[in-house]
């Protein structure tokens, strides 16, 4: 598949994340795949009760290629007014894992929430969540080849046949190209070839 | 990945029983876009419900992979198109972070910001009552949810020249100051709503046939909200009170006064009071907004990396016709990193994750969807009621569908 994207400026072999993890309130631990599983468990165990966010990103040059980004969220399930919330606790868990159909441990049996999250990522990167129980495309059509938000995935998407173009875009069909005004495409065109030999414009 | 390529048919919606397998959707009125709701039905009772959702995807966060940062803003802020500025505006503060410049906005373009993340969310509560109305028969509601929000239209056309995507809020402050006779315009609108308000709360929350359709129905516990993601009003209509504006304050919202309403019932009716409460609470941040708007100050931060100069000095200054130049053909670059910024917009917590490789492209920005978690809890809502109340539950938690689908 030919790419016509640009390639991403000083090389995706930097790893950003690592390069200034000060700038955010988020507790950032990096976790290792085969740890994940566990640590997911531990975190919610410890009061997370809330999986705000599941989210990829395909670092191309960089060993391992993708990260799994999760956004965890500390709150309990008490009804609770705005000052006893107060401001929960945020973990950031990025997990990078390597090759062309990656797998990971699902994490939807520990917060349902996870189940469409997890169904995109499959469907825009190609990372397959191992124990997901419905592991369809969810945004791009069922019969989809590719993953979009890969980076070698082209901007404009594969290559297709063009659809053919209608009647009325068809330049020799002149009488379909008819302009509303009612002047056709030809007497528009000597109009032109007049003006352009230097004669009068009727 | 056989299971991958499988169109949702009868046999994967598990059939069991009397139980008919039915699509609501793609086109059915109540579901306020494009949404398939395959239903595994009892008589007119939901067993079973799957959303079907992916019908406006428009790849939003691939093509702003290929845009500047400046141009990214626009494809972003047509993800929730019912509330722009809240997209706009989570955006620009998460770039505002990867550049280090947060401190530097100037305190007029904050305030600004402030107004219209508080008038976007009346005007988005405005489209979200009077579809809701519909949906349960209330056709006049609409009527009077749509003549104010046109107030708010008026106000964002004045203010970034455009009704619905005025990219208004940009990187650094924002397009420009406010225009001359907007502040009479928006003191129309202050006077203007609390009555406007007290009409809408007559027509609907007293009224016993919207009652009898919506109480009790839908019943979100705090657990399911927590498992099912649920954020914004409808969390707080469960009883947590968990809003990003007082959690982990931005732009300024510490520095205004305002409650935020939280109810326990956790039905229909909980997040339709919720959402009625809100829009007085956003008033009232409108109104100590428009206090400090009298004294005038710069809107854009004076940094030459990331702002052009301004459009008088382009003619009679070489320098800044070539600074002008490089900003606008190149774009500006920002510094590599990573950075989590969301804001409490009108349907949730929406974040933005953006990955910045020190070009002057983004690298990756991932959307934290409200609209598409809320929905997904229509999975554990929707079983044992009616397809009728499956109308009312969908109306609650008010999805938009360009941010679902993005």
């Amino acid at each position: 598949m030919p790419s016509t994207q640009t390639p991403p400026i000083a090389g995706a072999a930097v790893d950003p994340p690592s390069l200034r993890p000060s700038i955010d309130d988020a507790a950032i631990e990096r976790v290792e795949p085969s740890a994940l599983r566990a640590r997911l468990e531990a975190l919610k165990a410890d009061g997370y009760g809330m999986l705000l966010d599941l989210g990829g990103v395909d670092y191309l040059a960089r060993k391992p290629r993708f990260d799994v980004v999760y956004h965890l969220l500390k709150m309990s399930a008490q009804r609770a007014g705005v000052s006893e919330v107060g401001t929960p606790a945020r973990v950031r868990i990025l997990c990078g894992v390597d090759g062309d159909e990656p797998h990971l441990p699902t994490a939807m049996d520990l917060w349902k929430s996870a189940d469409w999250a997890e169904r995109e990522i499959f469907d825009l990167f190609g990372i397959v969540f191992d124990g997901h129980d419905n592991l369809r495309r969810i945004q791009m059509p069922y019969d989809w080849e590719g993953h979009p938000l890969r980076k070698d995935y082209p901007v404009r998407g594969p290559a297709r046949e063009r659809a053919p173009r209608p009647a009325f875009a068809n330049k020799n069909n002149v009488q379909a190209g008819t302009p509303p005004s009612g002047r056709t495409l030809e007497a528009l065109q000597d109009q032109v070839k007049r003006v352009r030999e230097g004669g009068q414009s009727s | 990945m056989t299971m991958s390529t499988q169109p949702l048919t009868p046999e994967i919606v598990s059939q069991e029983g009397n139980a008919m397998v039915l699509s609501m959707g793609p086109q059915h009125p109540s579901t306020h876009g494009v949404l398939q709701i395959m239903l595994e039905i009892e008589g007119e009772t939901v067993v079973k419900a799957e959303p079907e959702i992916g019908y406006l995807h428009t790849g939003i966060e691939k093509t702003a992979e290929n845009l500047f940062w400046s141009q990214a803003q626009t494809v972003i802020e047509r993800m929730d198109y019912l509330a722009p500025e809240s997209n706009s505006l989570c955006y620009a503060l998460a770039v505002e972070r990867l550049l280090g410049i947060t401190d530097g906005i100037p305190e007029r373009a904050r305030v600004i910001r402030v107004l219209f993340m508080e008038l976007t969310r009346i005007a988005s509560h405005c489209v979200w009552l009077g579809t809701h109305g519909i949906d349960l028969g209330a056709i006049s509601v609409f009527f009077y949810c749509f003549d104010l929000r046109e107030n708010i239209l008026d106000l964002q056309e004045a203010a970034g020249g455009a009704r619905m995507h005025p990219n208004y809020v940009r990187v650094g402050g924002l397009n420009g100051d406010l225009p001359n006779g907007f502040l009479a315009k928006l003191d129309a609108f202050i006077e203007k709503f609390p009555g406007r308000m007290r009409d809408l709360r007559g027509l609907l929350q007293a009224n016993p046939i919207f009652q009898d359709r919506t109480i009790g129905v839908g019943i979100l516990s705090p657990e399911a909200a927590l498992e099912w993601n649920v954020t914004g009003p409808s969390l707080r209509g469960s009883g947590i009170g968990y809003d990003v504006r007082k959690a982990f304050p931005y732009t300024g919202y510490d520095s205004y006064d305002f409650d935020v309403p939280v109810r326990s019932e956790g039905d229909a009716y909980a997040r339709f009071l919720v959402r009625l409460d809100e829009m007085e609470q956003s008033h009232r941040i409108v109104e100590q907004a428009r206090r400090r708007l009298d004294t005038p100050g710069p809107v854009l931060i004076d940094d030459p990396k990331v702002t052009a100069p301004p459009k008088e000095t382009i003619a009679l200054s070489m320098e800044a016709l070539i600074h002008h130049f490089k900003i606008v053909s190149e774009g500006f670059r920002v510094p590599p990193g990573d950075v989590y910024q969301s804001v409490e917009s009108p349907r949730g917590e929406l974040g933005y994750y953006v990955v910045s490789t020190g070009g002057n492209r983004p690298y990756r920005i991932r959307t934290r969807p409200p609209s598409m978690y809320n929905l997904q809890s229509v999975k554990g809502l929707a079983p044992g009621n009616l397809i009728a109340d499956l109308v009312v539950i969908l109306g609650s938690l008010d999805p938009v569908f360009g941010e679902v689908d993005r």
